[in-house]
């Protein structure tokens, strides 16, 4: 990823070779699996804190939270994959 | 007897607070780039390099990779003192443990310093 950003920031070149790359089927998905990893453990980090706070922390309140942070990641992750396509 | 010297600050109460703080400034950093990216679907190069040739992108990525060391500091520690213990590994254990921690550590430093190179190369 930093030599990507590396890339990209150097040339304009670099940032058309980036640009390309990133257009492939592959690099797209190798893209939208990192950012799915990236997006459910921004999720799931967001319920710790609130969670840190106080909220939620029953036994009841963490299934529910649980159930919440699947269905907020799953949903984040599709539309992460109709960005990249 | 003090056992363990590997973690963050020799402090659990202050690893936890540095692994959230961390969390908080990472958290901004990407929900800014996408919101960045969403908004310029027809990205070109000058507006890219424009937006890391301010101040307070450089400062705010600079940040960024900093919580970035951190945050993967403290989960490393977690993951490697969790599962390579000498019950799953015999007493080969703690070499094993120092190894991957001291590869980690590097790979965070390089990263880091490649990083400060990249955003005040430009």
């Amino acid at each position: 990823m930093l030599y990507g950003l590396d890339l990209s920031l150097t040339s304009e070149e670099g940032f058309a070779q980036v640009k390309d790359c990133l257009s492939s089927p592959v690099a797209k998905l190798i893209i939208w699996g990192l950012l799915s990893a990236l997006l459910y453990h921004l999720v799931a980090g967001i319920r710790h804190l609130v969670m840190d706070a106080g909220v939620g922390e029953s036994l009841e309140g963490g299934k529910l939270g649980s159930k919440i942070v699947l269905v907020i990641s799953v949903v984040l992750i599709l539309l992460a994959g109709v960005w990249i396509w | 007897m003090v056992t363990n010297v590997t973690n963050f600050s020799r402090s659990g109460l202050y690893d936890w607070m540095a692994q959230r703080v961390s969390a908080v400034v990472l958290g901004a950093f990407f929900i800014f780039l996408f919101g960045y990216l969403i908004s310029h679907p027809g990205l070109t190069y000058n507006d890219w390099r424009a937006l890391f040739e301010q101040n307070w992108m450089r400062i705010f990525t600079l940040l960024a990779l900093l919580s970035v060391s951190i945050h993967a500091w403290v989960g490393m520690w977690t993951i490697t003192t969790d599962y390579l213990t000498p019950m799953a590994l015999g007493k080969w254990a703690t070499v094993v443990r120092f190894l991957v921690q001291a590869f980690c550590g590097m790979l965070m430093f390089v990263l880091f310093v490649w990083g400060v190179q990249i955003l005040w190369g430009i």
